[in-house]
C-alpha cells in the first residue's frame, strides 16, 4: 500500500524541480505549476479517506488520516484537509494568473516548495516540527520574493526576520504545556505560555507595530519585492499561520481561555484596522496599498476571533477563503503595470498606463474593490457578516473596519486618477508586448471568479461554517 | 590524523568561561566590523565556541555536525562575498575619496556599535543574574543571552543582507544553545540546522542581487 499522504506533501517537490528544470519554457513550467496545485487541491476535496483511492498493480494509494514518518507523527483531520485545499487551489489561482504577468518568476518552484512545507506544518505532530517547517518555508520564500534587476527586497526581510524572532516563543511554549500537564497547580507556565503565544503571533501576523513587512512585500522598485510573491505570502503564507494557531488553540485550550485573551486580540485587530486604513489612505505607491489593504483583512480577522464565539470563527474563516481573490488580483495587476514603467509602483510613474496595459488595470480595480470589501465583490461577503455581527454589541470596530475599507477606497481613486490621465511617453514601455487575448481571458476568468463569489457566496459560506463547527478548543 | 570529534574531545577544557568569553568576542565582532573577511573569520570561531558549549549539553557527534552546518554556512558566506568584492573593487579604485570619507564615518559607527554591544552584554549578564534559563548552568545562559542579544542588534543596525543573516543566525545560535537543553531532539537539531543554511543561502542570493541591481546599499 502506498501513503498517499506522502504523495501530497512530496509530489509539489518533486513537481518544483520538474518546473524548475523547465524554466526555459515558461508557459509549460507555469501551467504545471498550476495544474499541479489544482488537482492535489480538488484530490483533497474529493478523494476520500481511509479508503482505497486508486489501484497501481498490486499497490494501492490510500490516504490514511494518520501516519507515522521517521518517527514523527502525520495526522490528517478534516480541518487539516480543508485547509490544505484551501492553500492547493489558491495557489493554482495565483500560478494561473503569474503565468501571464512574470511567467519565469522563480515564484512557480519555489511556491510549489512552499506548499509541500505548509502543507507539512499543518499535518505534523508535535507542533514544534510545524514551527520549523513554516520557518523554512518563509526563508524560501525570500527567492521567489526578490524581484529581477531589482535591490534586495525588504519585505522579504523583514519578514524572515520576524518570522525567526517568533521561532523560540513558539517552540518554548510546547515545552512549557507539557510541564503544565504535569503541574496544573503551576498558573506561572501558563501565563509564560500564553504571553509567548501571544507575542509570537503578534509577529507573525504581522500586528502592529509588527507589520512592517506586509505592505513591503506589495513590490515596487523601492522594496524590491515581487507582488504575486508577495500576494503568495500575504494568503497562502498568512493563511498556513493562521491555521498554526488554530491548532495551537486546539492542541492547548487552556491558552485560550487565558483571562483578557479575547480583549487583547480584539484591540490588536483593531489597531491593525486604524493604522492600515490610515496609511492606505495615504498611499502613493500600490503595493503599499496592496500591503496595507492585506494589514486591514488580517485586523479584521482578528476582531472576529476576538469575538469569543463560533460565529466569530465563521467569520474568521470566511475573511481566509475570500481574501485571495482580492490580493491575487491586486498582485496581478501591479506586476502587468510595473513591468511597463522598469518596476515602479509609485504613481507618478504609472501616469496613462491603462491604455497601455487595460487588463492590468482592470485586475487592479476589481481586487482593490474586494480588498476594500465593496459590495458585489468577494471581500464584501465576509465584512458585511462581520459589520451585522459586531453592531449590536461592539460598534466602534465595525465602523472603524468600515472607514479603513473607505481608506483603501481613496488610495484606489488616487491610483485610477493617475491610471486613467493622458499617458507619458515612455521609453521602457517599447520592449514590453502587449497584453494578448490569453492574459484579457486570464483577466476576465478571474474578475469573473471574483466577482461571481461577491455576488453568490453560498458555495464558501457552507466551507466556513464546517471549518468553525470542527474546532473545539473555544467551548461553545 | 584526529578526527573532529576527537578534536573536540581534546578542547573540552576550554567548554566553560572561556567559550562564553569567546561568544562575546566573536559576536562583538561581527556587530562591529563591516569587513567581511573579519565577520566570516568571527562567525566561524562564534560556531566553533558554541560547538564547545554545545558538547555539555548533547552527544559530541551531534555538537560536532551543527558545528560542520554552521561552518559550511560560514563557506557559503565567503564564496559569496569574495565574489561580490571581486565586483565591487574596480568600482572603489576608479575613486578613491569615497574610502576616505568612508573611513571617518567608519570610527564614528564603529564608536557607536561598540558602546551599544557593550550595553547590551551588560544586560545579558543582569539577565543572567535575574532570569535564569531553566536546565541551563549559568556560564551558558549568559552565552544564550549574549547571543540573542548581539544577534538583535545586529539585525537592527543593519539592512544589508550579510549582516542581517549574521544577526539571524547569531540569534538562532543563542536559542539553539538553550533549546537542545529542553529538546535534545535529533530531528529538531537537523531542523534548526536546516532552517540557519536556508537563511545563508537566502542572504547570499540577496547579495547577489543587490550586486545584479548595481547597489550596495549603505549600512545605517
Amino acid at each position: 500500500m502506498i501513503e498517499g499522504l506522502f504523495l501530497l506533501l512530496t509530489l509539489p517537490l518533486v513537481m518544483a524541480g520538474v518546473v524548475y528544470v523547465l524554466r526555459r519554457w515558461a508557459s509549460l513550467s507555469a501551467l504545471l505549476a498550476t495544474c499541479t496545485a489544482l488537482i492535489l487541491g480538488i484530490a483533497l476535496l474529493v478523494l476520500p479517506l481511509e479508503q482505497s483511492v486508486l489501484s497501481l498493480g498490486e499497490r494501492q494509494i490510500n490516504i490514511d488520516g494518520n501516519v507515522t514518518f521517521l518517527g514523527r507523527e502525520l495526522v490528517m483531520e478534516q480541518t487539516d484537509r480543508l485547509a490544505m485545499a484551501f492553500l492547493f487551489l489558491t495557489a493554482a489561482g495565483l500560478f494561473f494568473l503569474a503565468w501571464r504577468f512574470v511567467p519565469r518568476s522563480l515564484l512557480f518552484p519555489v511556491g510549489l516548495s512552499m506548499l509541500s512545507l505548509l502543507s507539512g506544518a499543518l499535518l505534523i505532530r508535535p507542533l514544534i516540527y510545524a514551527i520549523l517547517l513554516i520557518e523554512i518555508a518563509a526563508a524560501l520564500s525570500i527567492f521567489a520574493l526578490q524581484a529581477e534587476r531589482q535591490p534586495p527586497t525588504r519585505g522579504g526581510l523583514h519578514y524572515l526576520t520576524l518570522t525567526t524572532l517568533a521561532l523560540p516563543g513558539l517552540l518554548v511554549i510546547h515545552w512549557l504545556m507539557e510541564r503544565y500537564a504535569l503541574t496544573p497547580d503551576d498558573k506561572g507556565l501558563l501565563n509564560t505560555s500564553a504571553i509567548l503565544l501571544l507575542f509570537s503571533f503578534t509577529l507573525l501576523l504581522s500586528v502592529v507595530p509588527f507589520h512592517v513587512w506586509a505592505p513591503a512585500v506589495g513590490g515596487g522598485k523601492r522594496d524590491g519585492s515581487n507582488p504575486l510573491a508577495g500576494a503568495f505570502v500575504l494568503t497562502i503564507g498568512n493563511g498556513a499561520i493562521w491555521f498554526l494557531l488554530l491548532n495551537f488553540l486546539e492542541a492547548y485550550p487552556g491558552l485560550y481561555r487565558y483571562p483578557r485573551l479575547s480583549s487583547l486580540v480584539s484591540n490588536a485587530g483593531l489597531a491593525m484596522v486604524i493604522v492600515g486604513g490610515l496609511l492606505a489612505s495615504a498611499q502613493r505607491r500600490l503595493g503599499r496599498l496592496m500591503g496595507y489593504g492585506a494589514l486591514i483583512d488580517t485586523g479584521g480577522a482578528l476582531i472576529a476571533l476576538g469575538m469569543n464565539s463560533k460565529a466569530g470563527l465563521t467569520l474568521l474563516f470566511l475573511s481566509l477563503l475570500m481574501r485571495p481573490l482580492g490580493l491575487i488580483l491586486v498582485a496581478a495587476g501591479l506586476s502587468g503595470l510595473q513591468a511597463r514603467n522598469g518596476g515602479d509602483d509609485h504613481l507618478d510613474e504609472l501616469q496613462g498606463l491603462s491604455r497601455e496595459a487595460p487588463w492590468s488595470t482592470a485586475a487592479l480595480i476589481f481586487g482593490a474593490l474586494s480588498v476594500a470589501g465593496l459590495p458585489a465583490s468577494a471581500g464584501f461577503v465576509w465584512r458585511w457578516a462581520l459589520y451585522r455581527a459586531l453592531s449590536p454589541s461592539s460598534p466602534v470596530p465595525a465602523l472603524f473596519l468600515l472607514l479603513a475599507g473607505m481608506g483603501v477606497m481613496i488610495g484606489l481613486w488616487r491610483a485610477l486618477s493617475v491610471l486613467l490621465s493622458r499617458p507619458q511617453v515612455s521609453e521602457e514601455s517599447e520592449d514590453v508586448p502587449k497584453e494578448g487575448l490569453l492574459t484579457a481571458v486570464v483577466v476576465a476568468v478571474s474578475i469573473a471568479a471574483c466577482v461571481g463569489i461577491g455576488l453568490f457566496p453560498q458555495p464558501l459560506a457552507p466551507l466556513a461554517t464546517r471549518l468553525a463547527e470542527m474546532y473545539t478548543f473555544g467551548g461553545w | 590524523m584526529p578526527t573532529l570529534v576527537e578534536i573536540l574531545a581534546r578542547v573540552s577544557f576550554l567548554a566553560a568561561m572561556p567559550a562564553v568569553l569567546g561568544v562575546m568576542v566573536t559576536a562583538g565582532l561581527l556587530v562591529v566590523s563591516r569587513d567581511w573577511r573579519v565577520n566570516v573569520l568571527a562567525l566561524a570561531a562564534q560556531y566553533f565556541f558554541v560547538v564547545l558549549l554545545l558538547t555539555r549539553q548533547i552527544r559530541l557527534e551531534v555538537a560536532a555536525v551543527k558545528g560542520l552546518i554552521g561552518w559550511m554556512i560560514c563557506t557559503v558566506f565567503y564564496l559569496t562575498e569574495r565574489q561580490a568584492s571581486t565586483f565591487e573593487r574596480s568600482a572603489v579604485a576608479e575613486d578613491e575619496s569615497p574610502a576616505q570619507r568612508r573611513r571617518w564615518i567608519m570610527s564614528t559607527r564603529v564608536a557607536s556599535c561598540l558602546l551599544a554591544a557593550l550595553l547590551i552584554a551588560v544586560v545579558a549578564y543582569t539577565a543572567a543574574l535575574r532570569f535564569p534559563l531553566p536546565e541551563l548552568p549559568s556560564d551558558i545562559t549568559l552565552a544564550c543571552y549574549l547571543l540573542a542579544g548581539l544577534g538583535l542588534l545586529l539585525i537592527g543596525l543593519s539592512g544589508t543582507p550579510l549582516q542581517v543573516g549574521l544577526g539571524l543566525l547569531t540569534f538562532l545560535s543563542g536559542f539553539d544553545l538553550f533549546y537542545v537543553a529542553l529538546e535534545p531532539s535529533l530531528a529538531v537539531a537537523g531542523l534548526l540546522g536546516a532552517v540557519s543554511f536556508i537563511i545563508a543561502l537566502a542572504m547570499a542570493y540577496l547579495r547577489i542581487a543587490q550586486l545584479a541591481a548595481g547597489g550596495d546599499e549603505e549600512e545605517a
